[in-house]
């Protein structure tokens, strides 16, 4: 999978979701690193930098943002994978469905006549879902947005063709490399640090706030024994639900926490 | 405990006035000492740069409980009225995050370029007796045994100590049950005990007697020697927690179904933070970072812990998966494995790992609780401090990689690729050991050694991940880095005058290749049948089928079978155990085993019904490594290290754990 030679310049898409572009933005904040890219890569499509056009496979390395909430998105992805080498999802939208799939909580039919005034005319899914419930995903990059460190990790090694320098230990690993005093054990804070996967650098707790699991889940998520151990510092039922139902809220470990508080 | 930086000199116990701490301060920074030391900050007292005294906790200390730190005035002035805090002394000797070095030759200079040396010379301030206790204990590990992570000792060697005794216990605290404190007793070359009004002085080394000579000092009295040892005494009776360690590690492996374990489990977050907090644990992760532009590949070492999935991950295994696992693992490792790795357990008393813990598990109330309806303790390995004698050699080093040219390739199957290295002179190996095999900017793995020609190092690899894929796609004329060999070696003088039985599955042929090639060679002298059983999946993943051949004629019993039967082939179809009848397994032989895990347990087995004794049988073991050393811990299995005290072992070594889960 190296790629050595810079005439043939591996082809890049990226692509675009339900989403708010964040994660695409953190792509476009690569500055300095933007130029280098462009001279590794051929950037093929990438809506959010450059005028809209149709996606003209085929794709190396396609990079996908947002989660699937229509059913052209369904299909879509379909398209993308049937036409990219190595698909690579980009955020906590395609990676668990996003904030908008606190819809799967609700009742989409109402929501959707409480917010359109032709409702007809909107024709989306009852639930937002990763893309990789709908087709095979080669690796997952994490964050609500994703981290520019780790985007720039990512495609440095798939250039180099390595694995990742991409960990998928908790947050508080990464407080604890830092020096972070734990707001939790110091002063009594609410964190999801225990069960949510790294690659933020931890930058809630160094500013004293709790972890809000925008990178979602890490393997091995104690949610109960976090969730129990959250009762004890005085949230409620309702707080510990709405701590596990948020970014990330459709990740089946965050998932299955938060209706166990309902 | 450690190594003891203190000379055995007694050095005389002098008086100072408060206001001479200052002037301690002053005589480090003019000997160019960063001075670092305790200071408040987010609530906490941690450890960073000061400057003065001010700088320190004055009148304040801690109050901790199980996932409770909080920090309280304290009535008087004391500077260090307090016991740990979250910070321990390794975030400077061993720091989170360290680039090892870069990987690319810079022809402009002719050398290869290596990181900035950073062993800033710094005072530590404040240094209590658990923690010079872990200092002593991270020593050994990094700088006891045949190979010597230079950055830390340099690090080590660039510091002084000043130490401060303990006449306050807190809650969490049980240094006393480990024999490590409250008083400090080697290891520093300045020790002070606070008082309200006068601190007590004692020197460790010549520098610090030296220093001390300059500071505003006089002789001790006797009511204030009275005090220091009332202090320590009432330090020692205000101990919040104690532990037991009577036959501490062969009971915890005596327990290792043990309910505790289970129930641990449900409270544990795995989250890593009792490791990372702890002053003596030492895993860490190596990992290859390159930017897209012209800078070259780096290797960055940082913090790692055996609650991370990736720290025990191999290619198509985990071998710790589920979270009682992990917590197993470490308390196993800290209280027990500790013991036959280092000579001392890795538990220094300070309670960090109790503090810190977000659910509060207090080890101390675990091992309690492991204590009651425990089975009799096991004997345990004992501490060999040399047990790593076959990791030697000028290229058996740390991370300092040598240049190999890749001289020929044989393709052996579909994926897997045999490299001919062109070695140094000076190499030697033994068959069973294994090199280090890197690429800049893709990584480094453990690559077992598969035979040799003049000059020439043979490694068979299969592609399982990035690193072995690009290796195995090499060609000729390009080149590798290497470095060792490592390990323990297939147990060859025992060979001669005995029946052999060597027992491969898959890849696992390859280390074993080498031994087979000695004994074929003197299988024509020898009166005693040699054989060979070897599996593979199919038939097209065989390896070295030609030279398979070649063993037959020259007096080999080679038998083979494959897991599935594909079109062509003819032999036999089923696992490798289905080769072994009773007649081929006489106890007296000697079996030599390497494979997949459950292909030699399953074999290992059937040579114990058939009575071999476990002496008898050797297996070749394989677990994530990143040193090579017996630094990084990830390939600890139990009280071994795979690197180091492996791969080779004999059965009798392994009965305590292999076949386990989670080890």
């Amino acid at each position: 999978m190296a790629v050595e030679q810079q005439t043939a310049r591996p082809r890049l898409g990226v692509f675009k979701l339900t989403s708010c572009d964040g994660c695409q933005l953190t792509l476009l904040n690569c500055e300095d690193e933007l130029l280098l890219l462009a001279d590794k890569l051929d950037i093929v499509h990438f809506p959010e930098g450059a005028s809209p056009g149709q996606p003209q496979g085929p794709f190396d390395l396609a990079i996908v943002e947002g989660s699937i909430s229509t059913p052209e998105q369904a299909d879509e992805i379909r398209q993308i994978r049937r036409c990219s080498r190595l698909l690579v999802t980009v955020g906590a939208c395609a990676t668990s469905g996003g904030i908008q799939a606190l819809r799967n909580f609700a009742d989409h039919e109402a929501y959707r006549k409480a917010i359109y005034a032709r409702p007809e005319y909107i024709e989306s899914l009852a639930t937002s879902t990763a893309v990789a419930q709908h087709v095979k995903v080669d690796f997952e990059l994490r964050g609500c947005p994703i981290d520019k460190d780790q985007l720039l990790e990512l495609i440095s090694a798939y250039l180099r063709g390595r694995a990742p320098a991409i960990k998928n230990e908790s947050v508080c690993f990464e407080c604890k490399r830092r020096g972070t005093v734990c707001v939790v054990v110091a002063a009594d804070t609410p964190c999801l640090g225990p069960v949510t996967h790294a690659g933020c650098g931890a930058i809630c707790p160094a500013f004293g706030r709790g972890c809000y699991g925008c990178f979602g889940p890490r393997e091995a998520a104690a949610t109960q024994a976090l969730a129990a151990q959250m009762k004890t510092m005085g949230e409620s039922e309702q707080q510990i639900l709405r701590a596990f139902r948020l970014f990330t809220a459709a990740s089946p470990a965050f998932e299955q926490e938060s209706r166990r508080h309902e | 405990m450690g190594r003891p930086m203190t000379d055995s000199q007694a050095y005389e116990l002098k008086s100072m006035p408060r206001a001479g701490l200052q002037q301690l301060f002053a005589l480090l920074v003019a000997q160019e000492f960063r001075l670092v030391g305790p200071t408040l900050s987010d609530g906490a007292i941690v450890f960073d740069e000061i400057a003065t005294p001010d700088d320190l906790p004055v009148g304040w200390t801690d109050r901790q409980a199980p996932g409770s730190y909080r920090l309280e005035k304290r009535p008087d002035k004391r500077a260090f009225g307090f016991v740990v805090g979250p910070h321990s002394w390794k975030k400077y000797l061993f720091p989170a995050r360290e680039t090892l070095h870069r990987a690319t030759f810079d022809k402009a200079a002719n050398l290869w370029r290596q990181s900035d040396d950073n062993a800033v010379a710094t005072a530590f301030i404040g240094v209590r007796a658990c923690d010079l206790a872990a200092i002593g204990i991270q020593d050994r590990v990094f700088s006891g045994g045949e190979i010597v992570d230079q950055g830390y000792s340099k690090r080590r060697r660039a510091s002084f100590i000043v130490a401060v005794n303990c006449l306050q216990a807190g809650d969490l605290c049980f240094c006393d049950s480990m024999g490590t404190g409250p008083e400090a007793t080697a290891g520093y070359d300045i020790c002070l005990t606070e008082f309200d009004h006068t601190f007590l002085l004692q020197a460790g080394s010549r520098r610090g007697e030296q220093l001390l000579a300059q500071l505003p000092v006089t002789a001790a009295a006797a009511h204030e020697r009275d005090k220091l040892t009332a202090g320590l005494a009432q330090c020692r009776g205000q101990m919040g927690r104690r532990l037991d360690t009577d036959k501490l590690p062969g009971l915890l492996f005596a327990n290792l179904e043990h309910s505790r374990w289970d129930e641990v489990a449900q409270r544990c977050l795995a989250c890593g933070n009792c490791t990372l907090a702890c002053p003596t644990c030492f895993c860490y992760s190596v990992d290859e970072v390159a930017d897209l532009g012209g800078q070259p590949a780096q290797r960055e070492r940082s913090w790692d812990s055996c609650f991370s999935q990736q720290h025990s991950q191999i290619n198509g295994a985990t071998f710790q998966p589920a979270i009682k696992d992990r917590y197993r693992q470490w308390l196993t490792h800290k209280l027990a494995s500790w013991q036959s790795q280092f000579g001392t357990s890795g538990c220094v008393g300070c309670g960090r790992c109790i503090a810190w813990c977000p659910v509060g598990i207090d080890l101390t109330e675990e091992v309690a609780a492991i204590r009651n309806n425990a089975s009799e303790p096991l004997s345990m390995p004992a501490y060999r401090p040399a047990a790593g004698a076959g990791s030697s050699g000028p290229f058996a080093t740390l991370f300092a990689a040598a240049e190999a040219p890749v001289v020929a390739v044989t393709a052996e199957t579909a994926d897997t690729a045999t490299l001919a290295l062109k070695m140094p002179q000076a190499y030697r190996y033994r068959p069973g050991q294994f090199n280090m095999l890197s690429l800049p900017g893709i990584g480094e793995v453990p690559i077992s050694i598969s035979g040799e020609r003049p000059g020439i190092v043979e490694h068979t690899i299969r592609s399982v991940g990035k690193v072995s894929a690009a290796l195995s796609k090499l060609q000729a004329n390009t080149a590798v880095g290497f470095r060792g060999p490592y390990g323990s070696a297939w147990p060859l003088a025992q060979c001669r005058d005995r029946p052999v039985s060597i027992i491969a599955g898959g890849i696992g042929l390859a280390p074993l290749r080498g031994v087979i090639r000695t004994l074929a060679a003197q299988q024509r002298q020898s009166e005693h049948p040699l054989r060979l059983f070897y599996g593979a999946r199919r038939a097209d993943a065989l390896l070295f089928t030609r030279e398979l051949s070649q063993w037959r004629r020259s007096g080999l019993r080679v038998a083979v079978a494959v897991d599935r039967h594909t079109p062509g082939w003819s032999g036999n179809v089923g696992t490798v155990t289905t080769l072994l009848r009773r007649k081929d397994m006489p106890a007296r032989g000697l079996y030599l085993v390497c494979g997949p895990e459950v292909m030699m347990l399953a074999v290992v087995r059937l040579l114990r019904q058939a009575q071999v004794p476990a002496e008898n049988i050797y297996l070749s073991l394989e677990r994530n490594m990143k040193c090579a050393a017996g630094h990084c811990g990830r390939c600890q299995y139990g009280p071994y290290f795979v690197c180091r005290d492996g791969p080779v072992f004999s059965y009798d070594r392994l009965q305590l754990l292999f076949g386990k889960r989670g080890f």
